[in-house]
């Protein structure tokens, strides 16, 4: 392989792939990046072998063929090269020569034949849909996922399809989000709807890489594969094998009492309770009261925090502990100015939504402090 | 009306439910306690053992040279006995409302009323040890009395397998001739202080004016045993009574200076104690260093943590920590050491979108690696994992 490549090309390539590559991996060759190649163009893959990212950007190919080149290594090469630059790749004997200007490095490599490949089976579902809502499928959702739980299930964003929507959902089994975005065609699911697991790290990528705009991003499903494509950009994930929870049966139903709050006003008042609250379960106590809502949070050394906000409130006087933390991630995850919060008394979960939103649902459990 | 109290003394116990499970045992003397050889003691030994002079708390080097050939040493398994103990609670609360446990396998039960519905103390004794034989195949000595006192000594007074009624009108004459050690208060400093005295029972002490007796024992502790001497005593029962602290603690059979073992039985200690707390679900913030000196001089040390805990590596790193700080430690020789556990904290509990909704199997995120160890000690045994340390190449 010979080619010659803009840095301005080839950056934005290695930075959509090389999130996939771990720090240390269970294979040498997984540390690396496979580049191939042909036609004009360089395309590069890299994987941990449950996902596995692909993109492609044009290139003068001299001579065609494949090399694997250490993954962060390369990339740190690339980027530390100056703005403009022109960047040669070529094989030679055993080493992957890269230069520009009057920078020569020989890097290691490794058979490019040894590169991974994932299998996705059969992808026996396939739809279009806007970039945008896809992304914002999983940006409301993923913080809601659990970490390294042993109910693996919850490990990631469960994505739903219904027949003319798509629903994600996740949930540490304190609080779950769930929300859903509109298709533009009806799809045939069968007889009922279809769902997958989308792991945590695949979650994270989707949502880093999906583009914001209304470009159309194909979906394609198997029984334990999804592929996202955009652009010259393939995104293979292994699917989390397990049954999902009936969210729905833990999502509550006719909450009686309505409460209305600014956003950012509730948002500056929960971070300065806060910080006096206990380090370790971030406790605050929230009175709903005609017209006020209070916020008191006490830590250990017996230093207490009190702030009120003004409200919209229907309903009788309830007093629930929360994680302030899941209150914060449902703030930054509604884009509304107003929220909305039904709830029924202190034992029970609440609905938080952004105000007049219809799409996007989340659930909190109280915390008894 | 007097009241009428029960106390009910499992026979033998960690010994005892070691023979029912073990059927091939029963007959032999059983030791639970330290493995022989080591340093540790006696924890409980049936009565097989007992008729070799062996008791509670003896060292097990000495039971060990007593015991014949055919003895069988356990070391315990409180995670059985804990609930075994829970049965025993359970049941005889379908007896009486207001049980209070007092020990794993001791109760005070409060029997005042019982009469009509039972019939007389001997049929209500009766009752109890019955309740507890069809529960757990156990049995009890079983004391009744008007107050926690007699009923105490009642039951002590015959086993195993005993019942002993002691009606208010008969207090005085089942006291007098006790010996002086039975009353609270009246320990191995003041025992032989009282006998020079030419006080040699009970009744010897109830003829002594109070005032002897505070001159000689001080005034509170005066009182309190001219007042026992009586058959005067607390008769109030308190049911499910909260625990106040958690705590082991080990005689060395032979006193020990060096460091590190100290060090080592600190962190067993730690480690049992741990072991409970989490069992019950509690967590302390003050944890409790105790050492005993030769001969007799007992020092503790408190302790508060900022945040509370159960975890065993705290609680050694602070008993340990407190045990370096100290100075009249030197090289003196330790006979007793041991660790505990108080100032018990509510944490806050957030609640579980599954908890009740039976979607899915529950789950918590409590400490998973002390879960599996514990879960790992019950199902193997105590012995089977414990926390490794690095040690120097020796």
């Amino acid at each position: 392989m010979n080619i010659e490549i803009t840095r301005a090309g080839l950056l934005p390539a290695l930075s959509i792939v090389s999130g996939v590559v771990e720090k240390r991996q269970t294979l040498p060759i997984l540390g690396n990046l496979l580049l191939s190649a042909s036609d004009a163009s360089l395309a590069i893959r890299g994987t941990d072998l449950e996902l596995e990212i692909a993109t492609r950007t044009p290139a003068e190919v001299h001579d065609s063929g494949s090399v694997t080149v250490p993954a962060r290594k390369f990339l740190d090469i690339c980027r530390t090269l100056p703005e403009g630059a022109m960047i040669r790749i070529r094989k030679e004997a055993e080493r992957v020569l890269v230069s520009s200007g009057r920078s020569r490095f020989s890097l290691s490599t490794l058979p490019a034949d040894d590169f991974p490949s994932m299998e996705t089976g059969e992808l026996d579902l396939s739809l279009d849909l806007d970039a945008s809502v896809l992304k914002r499928l999983f940006e409301k959702t993923a913080f809601a996922m659990a970490q390294q739980d042993v109910r693996y299930y919850l490990n990631g964003v469960l994505l739903e399809l219904q027949a003319a929507s798509l629903v994600s959902v996740a949930t540490d089994g304190h609080r779950l989000a769930k929300m859903s975005g509109a298709l533009a065609a009806a799809v045939d699911t069968g007889e009922s709807s279809r769902q997958a697991i989308v792991p945590a790290k695949s979650v994270i990528e989707l949502k880093r890489l999906l583009p914001t705009d209304d470009a159309l991003v194909r979906l394609e499903m198997g029984a334990r594969t999804i592929r996202v494509s955009f652009g010259e950009t393939a995104i293979v994930s292994k699917l989390v094998d397990g049954k999902y929870p009936e969210y729905d049966r833990v999502i509550p139903k006719d909450l009686p009492h309505v409460a209305l709050l600014a956003k950012d006003v509730l948002k500056g008042a929960l971070q300065r309770t806060a910080i006096l609250s206990n380090e370790k379960y971030k406790g605050v106590r929230v009175s709903f009261n005609d017209g006020v809502l209070g916020l008191l949070s006490h830590n250990p050394e017996h230093e207490q925090a009190e702030d009120e906000v003004e409200m919209e409130y229907q309903g009788e006087p309830v007093v629930v502990g929360f994680n302030v933390g899941y209150i914060m991630d449902v703030i930054n995850a509604v884009e509304t100015s107003r929220i909305e919060v039904r709830l029924r008394d202190a034992d029970g979960s609440s609905i938080w939504r952004g105000e007049g939103t219809e799409d996007e649902i989340f659930v909190i459990m109280p915390m008894r402090l | 009306m007097p009241r009428l109290i029960m106390h009910v003394d499992l026979d033998a116990f960690y010994a005892a439910v070691e023979q029912r499970d073990r059927p091939e045992w029963r007959g032999r003397p059983v030791v639970v306690g330290a493995a022989p050889g080591g340093r540790g003691v006696v924890a409980t030994c049936s009565y097989e053992a007992r008729r070799y002079g062996v008791h509670s708390a003896m060292p097990i080097a000495v039971a060990a040279r007593r015991l014949p050939p055919e003895t069988v040493y356990v070391r315990p398994d409180m995670a059985r006995y804990a609930r075994v103990s829970r049965e025993i609670m359970t049941v005889l609360q379908t007896l009486s409302p207001v049980v209070e446990p007092v020990s794993i396998d001791e109760a005070y039960l409060d029997c005042t009323g019982l009469q009509r519905l039972i019939g007389p103390p001997e049929a209500i004794g009766r009752r109890a040890k019955a309740v507890i034989r069809e529960a757990v195949g156990l049995t009890a000595s079983v004391g009744l009395g008007p107050n926690r006192l007699i009923a105490k000594l009642a039951s002590d007074s015959h086993k195993p397998d005993g019942l002993t009624v002691v009606p208010a009108g008969q207090v005085q004459a089942f006291l007098d001739p006790m010996p002086l050690a039975v009353l609270r208060g009246v320990g191995v400093k003041t025992a032989p202080r009282l006998e020079r005295l030419g006080l040699h029972s009970v009744g010897d002490i109830r003829r002594l004016p109070l005032e002897t007796l505070r001159r000689q024992l001080g005034a509170r502790a005066g009182t309190a045993v001219h007042q026992q001497a009586r058959g005067i005593a607390d008769d109030r029962v308190y049911p499910a009574r909260e625990r106040q602290s958690i705590s082991k603690e080990t005689t060395f059979g032979t006193d020990v200076t060096d460091p590190e073992v100290l060090r080592e039985t600190l962190r067993w200690a730690a480690q049992e104690v741990g072991y409970v707390a989490r069992q019950e679900g509690r967590a302390g913030s003050v944890v409790t260093l105790k050492v005993r000196l030769h001969p007799f001089e007992t020092h503790t040390r408190s302790g508060t943590l900022r945040a509370a805990t159960a975890d065993d590596r705290m609680l050694f790193r602070t008993a340990w920590a407190l045990l370096q700080a100290e100075h009249w430690l030197g090289r003196r020789a330790v006979r007793l050491i041991g660790v505990g556990l108080s100032g018990w904290h509510s944490e806050p509990e957030q609640g579980d979108l599954f908890a009740d909704s039976g979607v899915i199997p529950e789950g918590s995120d409590a400490d998973r690696l002390h879960e599996t160890l514990d879960a790992i000690r019950d199902k193997f045994g105590k012995g089977m994992i414990q926390r490794g340390m690095a040690r120097p190449p020796s």
